[in-house]
């Protein structure tokens, strides 16, 4: 257990503990039994459905079936190292899984910020009537699960279907959202949709728990509306823009609902559209265990690393003396 | 987070079909019949095994409609197979089998299945369910490639149904002369197999067992030549570039302002079925050849039964199989229930295929003889590849991509290759594309 853990205790309890645990010896037996108790939970949680699945998968990459010559007759499952790792980094569509997913970001991740901060600072500024009732509205779709959503998006986008299209004809205007280079911003727009009003609130959030004095001083030294937003606001809540963009960035890594679907309706998709959905493919359309685990404990270090690198990044910019 | 959620949700989902479909058909105590299970998605396969069971009372076949391929039933099969608890009896495709013996799902039949038996199947359909020497399966039907045509259009506008490639391209070229809405044919973007059978005729061979090494080679000369030909006819605008079985297709099949398509016999009579209003008009032809003097051709569709390697009992599963396949009853108890062209892997059969079909459609056309001339012609070289399914999906996406205007023929072939070649060099299997 206590294994399991410490790499918790490393980054957020010791130094609190630390300090607390000197002055008061007596209670320190207790105090580790309450800490165990609160972190039992989740440490339980993490273990079930993270560590033992991340396990199991990194086995399956490593033992899997292997066949000698043509392979008919059925294999054996052996240790066959590092083989399915090296069989997905030369896969070509694993990698353009990536590049999907990069260009994705490029497009999702700046609309998602720029947007849902333009919204929550709308809603800050007093400007909007309704306060309360337009943050419902727009968390709204939040509220729609993931799947739901592709589905009614899907129909808008489906021609002979979607009244969208039908309107646009009419006005001789021919669209189509699920030809080559329409249907990946199709896809944005479906997760920006629902992310949109999620994202605002967080940055609302932010912006309520700023210091009321600061806005003030801002004001008296002669800044406007817009000049207060950007120049004070934004600046302070920098932090909350950096995990607005970490979240957006694992979210884009585990793409799969939208482009799913989409491969249904349309061939633009294709079955190994992005890394998630090539780990699906892998397993379930083309039955190799292997190379799906190896697949993804590439990504999930990927995604690990690639969260550490902008946290971290961010951080030390942070830090540095302007 | 909802990606992860649902991906989850659809491996459940996936697993659960698995677990419900686990059957109990291996329970061997007493002296009661003996039951096998048997899944297959083929129109008619009901009635041939009430039929099966009413005239013996030795086994008793319980048998379950599973969906198509794509629709779930290759997903549906593995995941019995591989929680060990497959039906005795499945139906698996040409180009699946490959695959699913590669994974251990159908039993090695060489040592149960007779001579006399062996005998009785056309020998290029043996050849096929026949894996480094091991027979895996056992034929159902083989479908010669074929050409149907609206007979009354091409009469209208005095073309002549083409024998040849090259005669083909000039109908097509006529027939937009005559009526720019019209095409003589359609190039299909999930057509990847009818391309195949195409490349098959040319003597392209995708797929090669020598030794114990596969030799890949999906852009080999013969295929090269067979998708610049299509590619052609694509850039030219002779022919329509849809997908197949879409409503788009069908919708130009019955206004009649796409005149032609190739595929396998069968297609024949689902063609009655799709398109009634046709009835007269249609007529079929041999596909047409590169060089007449020596005449060639491949398949498309067509289906194989195989014996489960957890089937508890395989010498009655192979009685019943071989019964489904070599018996008259069994043939018409599975045209009694509509219509269907499926050509015969035995030939022995095909009197009977041919007495039971009622052919006003094609205005009393002798369509089986045409099948058996063309059936003659199916070239034996061809071997379908280890993993056909993720194969023809890759080459689809490239299909549809330049359909779409975006890439090639021959460059889906290409990276169609490139996405197979990971998976098998991960299995282990000894691969090359020299």
């Amino acid at each position: 257990m206590s294994t399991v853990l410490s790499p918790e205790e490393r980054t957020g309890t010791p130094p609190s503990a630390v300090r607390e645990a000197r002055p008061r010896r007596a209670g320190r037996r207790g105090q580790l039994v309450a800490c165990a108790t609160l972190l039992a939970p989740f440490t339980a949680l993490l273990v079930a459905v993270f560590l033992v699945p991340v396990g199991y998968a990194v086995y399956l990459s490593l033992f899997s079936e292997d066949h000698t010559g043509l392979g008919f007759g059925g294999g054996t499952t052996v240790f066959t190292g590092l083989r399915s790792y090296l069989a997905v980094l030369g896969d070509p569509s694993f990698r353009s899984g990536f590049g999907v997913i990069a260009l994705y970001c490029l497009i999702f991740v700046p609309a998602v910020v720029v947007g849902a901060l333009a919204l929550a600072l709308l809603l800050d500024s007093g400007l909007v009537r309704l306060r309360r009732t337009a943050q419902m509205m727009l968390y709204l779709p939040h509220a729609v699960p993931g799947i739901i959503a592709a589905v009614i998006w899907l129909y808008l986008y489906t021609p002979g279907l979607s009244p969208v299209i039908r309107l646009f004809a009419a006005a001789d205007v021919h669209i189509d959202f699920l030809g080559l280079h329409t249907v990946l911003p199709a896809i944005v727009n479906i997760a920006l949709w629902s992310g949109l009003g999620y994202n605002m609130v967080i940055f609302y959030a932010a912006l309520q728990a700023l210091p009321r004095e600061v806005i003030e001083a801002a004001r008296i030294d002669g800044a406007g509306g817009l000049r207060t937003a950007l120049l004070v606001k934004v600046p302070i809540i920098r932090g909350t823009v950096v995990m607005v963009c970490v979240f957006a960035l694992i979210g884009a890594l585990q793409l799969f609902t939208e482009p799913t679907l989409m491969n249904q309706a349309t061939p633009m998709v294709n079955s190994r559209y992005a890394p998630n959905m090539y780990i699906y493919d892998a397993a379930f359309r083309r039955n190799n265990y292997g190379l799906a685990s190896a697949a993804s404990v590439i990504l999930l270090i990927v995604t690990c690393a690639l969260s550490y690198a902008v946290t971290r990044w961010t951080g030390r910019k942070e830090r540095s003396p302007r | 987070m909802s990606g992860r959620l649902a991906a989850a949700l659809i491996v459940t989902v996936t697993l659960l079909l698995a677990g419900c479909s686990s059957s109990d058909g291996s329970d061997t105590a007493g002296s009661g019949p003996v039951h096998l299970t048997f899944w297959s998605a083929l129109r008619g396969t009901q009635e041939v095994v009430d039929e099966y069971n009413r005239g013996q009372n030795k086994i008793r076949v319980d048998y379950q409609q599973v969906p198509s391929g794509p629709q779930g039933g290759w997903a549906k099969l593995s995941n019995a197979a591989r929680a060990g608890n497959a039906p005795d009896v499945a139906t698996m495709e040409y180009p699946q089998l490959p695959g699913y013996a590669i994974d251990g799902v159908p039993r090695d039949l060489t040592d149960l299945l007779p001579d006399s038996v062996r005998r009785k199947f056309m020998p290029q359909a043996l050849d096929l369910t026949t894996l480094d020497g091991r027979i895996y399966a056992v034929p159902v039907d083989i479908e010669p490639m074929m050409f149907f045509y609206r007979k009354d259009v091409l009469t209208k506008y005095g073309i002549q149904v083409p024998r040849t490639w090259a005669e083909f391209e000039t109908a097509a070229r006529e027939l937009k002369k005559a009526d720019p809405g019209s095409r003589l044919a359609s190039f299909f973007t999930n057509g990847s197999q009818h391309l195949a059978g195409f490349a098959w005729q040319a003597g392209a061979q995708w797929f090669r067992a020598v030794g114990d090494t596969w030799h890949i080679g999906m852009a080999d000369a013969p295929t090269r030549k067979v998708a610049a030909y299509w590619q052609h006819l694509v850039d030219q605008d002779l022919v329509r570039v849809e997908p197949v079985d879409s409503q788009q297709w069908r919708a130009h099949l019955q206004s009649g302002e796409t005149v032609g398509y190739m595929a396998g016999a069968w297609a024949a009579g689902s063609l009655m079925k799709s398109t009634p209003d046709g009835k007269g008009k249609w007529a079929i032809a041999p596909l047409p050849q590169w060089d007449p003097a020596k005449p060639s051709l491949g398949t498309q569709g067509g289906s194989t039964f195989a014996v489960t390697k957890d089937s508890q009992h395989p010498e009655e599963a192979l009685e019943f199989i071989t019964w489904m396949v070599t018996s008259p009853d069994a043939l018409r108890a599975k045209l009694s229930s509509g219509v269907s062209s499926a050509y015969p892997a035995v030939p022995a059969l095909v009197p009977v295929a041919r007495k039971e079909m009622d052919t006003s459609y094609y205005s009393g056309q002798d369509i089986f003889g045409l099948f058996q001339e063309s059936a003659a012609l199916i070239s034996p070289r061809w071997q379908w590849g280890p993993r056909m399914t993720s194969t023809i999906t890759s080459v689809e996406d490239g299909f549809a991509k330049a359909g779409a205007g975006s890439g090639t023929v021959i460059g889906a072939l290409r990276e169609g290759e490139r996405r197979t070649l990971p998976d098998l060099k991960s299995l282990g299997l000894s691969v090359t594309t020299k």
